[in-house]
């Protein structure tokens, strides 16, 4: 496409009329809301200082983070309940354990919805991400990248797929890739419980920090980032007691 | 009304094992010629001599002389039927080489007479057979009119005693008796025959013959056995050349899953595996099985999971032919897409399953499950086939972790101090389980400890062993 043309329209304030404002739950066309609706993620904090109020559903989200993810799975529990209306595939791909399927029904996910893929090599991680994301069968398609090096044109291809697609798209990589580019529309990192900072948004410019907020869990469900106020439990002794 | 054509394969002894036009080809029964191509007619060569007066009329031309082969033969009236199938329900094999196909039924279908016999030259010459065609109210004058010159063979609307009339006796000698007496008596074609009165006639030949000519006229009912195609597909493409790439089977991959469909869908049939066999120069035969989660008769989703299977074959000798073999069919539904859901989802949920299984492999495709047990690692199940959701479990207000370990790992401790990527302090507990006692007694203490960054893990005591381990991670 002609360079100029690319120009105008990645400004701000153009707006570029697109299939997803004729849904019929969406917006109409000539309403005020200019972007797309985001899914909501459940944290008010977060939707808040998302440009989309919510998860981007035209664009990949990808999220830093070092060794298991401080939280980084719990963020996306909310969505992941919502989404579980949908009755379509819930993806792992390539995950580092198990999912817990106690807890992900007590938080209220289907979870005959979730399937795990296991690919063997590089090119069959990145083929079975954009094959889940291609087919209109996922809703939320997650994929760990691992710590190998991925080109900026295999990741754009990637977020291509995820951008025709109105599924939400994360990726997990660890945090020693923060200085390479990327051409995800949103990048996040966790570093501790509750802290999400936003690192790159498309259509914003800083680094945030958002703290998401206890309050708004749900209390029926189980917390994964608190620990449990079980008045019957007392400070537990170290493992020193146990040796005898 | 009912209108039968008849096709007469006439060369299909020579054109189902050679259809080389280059040079001579014969195909010998018994060491006669049955049937000859156009190169041996030029020499002379015709049906029933022997085979050392071809070998004579060759001389110096190189002639190929093949065996009838009965049962090539019979798999390919066998293709040509099944393809017929799709033309007009209502079809039957005669004698050996003929189709009869009653078509006064279809002709709405297909718009009328002319698009409809046009579709069929088509079928039949992409397949490559050459045909004779006769065109009547009854399925055995259709036959004998296919022996008939092109003209009066499909003209309907003459009479059809004026039509039958010039035809010699001798093609009614495959089918009844007695014609003999009547060529001794000076009679030499049907209009004679036809002419005579049909009392004395049955009187001459017997009530056999006359009951002939009956159905011949339409007089009598003719009832043939219609053909039901098979619980079964097999189809074949032969390339002639060798083809060294992968790439230049697709086309042929294409032809044959339409055909397969074509099957499928008028016989209401579906399938979930398909075998393609490659069947190379040096005739060795490679099998590859393509199999599906859901069964269905969708070309598109075939070619594309057979595409999978072909990118990763590597061809070490040129193929010669490719073969499509389906055995496995049932009658099924299909499973439809809500056409009222908001979102856009176009193909059913097992398409991308059958996509991931056969690039990745069955066993890297798998689905969690709970189970109603105190044991952490027993109440998740995993699996690799598609099981319903049941309710989840009764403990609500445990706190419990994301990410489970498949095995608790055994944890390093040193002196006081337990460690993973750290070391770890314990924060909450203990919660203890004990269970499996008539197996193999478990018994643990599980505790919630946090390393230095703050992430916080599921880990456990296991009294037994006095041993920690680590279980869950807290993401």
């Amino acid at each position: 496409m002609n360079e100029m043309l690319e120009q105008v329209i990645k400004r701000n304030d153009t707006w570029r009329g697109r299939q997803d404002y004729f849904r019929a739950g969406g917006a109409s066309a000539n309403s005020n809301l200019h972007g797309a609706q985001g899914l909501p993620t459940g944290y008010s904090t977060l939707d808040a200082e998302l440009r989309q109020q919510g998860w981007p559903t035209d664009g990949m989200v990808e999220l830093l983070s070092d060794g298991c993810g401080m939280g980084a799975m719990g963020v996306f529990l909310p969505a992941m309940e919502q989404l579980s209306e949908q009755a379509r595939w819930q993806t792992f791909i390539a995950p580092p354990y198990i999912p817990y399927a106690p807890l992900l029904a007590a938080r209220g996910i289907d979870t005959g919805q979730i399937l795990m893929v296991h690919p063997r090599s590089r090119e069959d991680l990145l083929w079975a991400t954009e094959q889940a994301l291609r087919s209109t069968t996922c809703s939320a398609v997650f994929s760990w990248l691992g710590a190998q090096e991925y080109r900026y044109s295999e990741l754009r291809r990637l977020q291509l797929a995820a951008a025709d697609s109105d599924s939400l798209a994360v990726l997990f990589r660890p945090n020693q890739i923060q200085g390479h580019h990327t051409p995800a529309s949103l990048r996040l990192q966790m570093r501790e419980y509750r802290k999400v900072r936003i690192l790159k948004q498309r259509g914003g410019q800083r680094v945030i920090d958002v703290t998401l907020p206890p309050e708004e869990d749900s209390p029926q469900q189980p917390q994964l980032w608190e620990l449990p106020q079980n008045p019957g439990a007392g400070q537990p002794a170290g493992a020193a007691e146990y040796r005898a | 009304m009912s209108l039968w054509l008849c096709l007469r394969f006439d060369q299909l002894p020579l054109q189902c094992l050679d259809r080389n036009e280059r040079q001579p080809v014969v195909v010998l029964a018994a060491q006669r010629v049955i049937c000859a191509n156009d190169c041996a007619s030029a020499l002379g060569i015709q049906p029933g001599m022997g085979s050392a007066t071809v070998r004579a009329l060759a001389a110096d031309e190189p002639v190929r002389l093949l065996e009838r082969d009965e049962q090539t033969e019979q798999s390919c009236m066998h293709q040509l039927c099944s393809w017929a199938y799709g033309i007009t329900p209502t079809l039957c094999t005669w004698q050996e080489h003929c189709l009869q196909l009653e078509i006064g039924g279809c002709l709405t279908l297909f718009r009328g007479l002319q698009p409809l016999l046009a579709e069929i030259i088509r079928g039949v010459s992409s397949k490559g057979f050459s045909m004779l065609q006769g065109l009547a109210p009854t399925p055995k004058a259709a036959w004998l009119l296919s022996f008939a010159d092109k003209d009066s063979a499909m003209a309907i609307d003459q009479a059809l005693e004026e039509r039958l009339a010039p035809l010699p006796l001798d093609h009614l000698a495959t089918v009844t008796q007695g014609i003999d007496s009547l060529r001794r008596a000076g009679l030499h074609t049907l209009g004679d025959v036809l002419a005579l009165p049909p009392a004395s006639l049955g009187r001459r030949c017997g009530k056999a013959f006359t009951d002939f000519l009956q159905q011949l006229l339409g007089q009598r009912d003719d009832l043939q056995v219609s053909f039901t195609p098979p619980a079964s597909f097999t189809d074949a493409v032969w390339f002639g050349y060798e083809v060294k790439t992968c790439d230049e089977l697709l086309p042929a991959v294409q032809q044959l899953l339409q055909s397969l469909c074509h099957f499928l869908r008028n016989t209401q049939l579906r399938t979930s595996e398909v075998t393609w066999q490659l069947v190379g120069v040096d005739h060795t035969l490679l099998d590859l099985r393509v199999r599906s989660a859901s069964s269905h008769s969708d070309w598109e989703n075939w070619y594309q999971l057979s595409c999978i299977h072909f990118a990763r074959l590597q061809l070490t000798n040129g193929v010669e032919g490719l073969n499509l073999d389906c055995q496995d069919l049932q009658l099924g539904q299909q499973d439809s897409i809500d056409l009222f859901s908001p979102r856009n989802q176009r193909e059913p949920l097992a398409a991308l399953l059958d996509r991931l299984r056969n690039r990745l492999g069955l066993q890297a495709i798998e689905t969690v499950d709970c189970r109603d047990e105190h044991l952490p690692e027993f109440s998740v199940q995993v699996g690799n086939e598609l099981t319903g959701s049941r309710p989840g479990p009764r403990n609500r207000s445990a706190q419990r972790p994301f990410w489970l370990m498949p095995q608790p790992v055994p944890l390093r401790q040193q002196g006081e101090s337990l460690y993973w990527n750290g070391v770890l302090t314990l924060h909450y507990g203990p919660e203890r389980i004990e269970d499996n006692w008539w197996r193999q007694a478990v018994s643990r203490d599980y505790y919630i400890a946090a390393d230095a960054a703050g992430q916080q893990y599921w880990l456990f005591r296991d009294r037994l062993e006095r041993r920690w381990y680590i279980h869950g991670v807290f993401a």
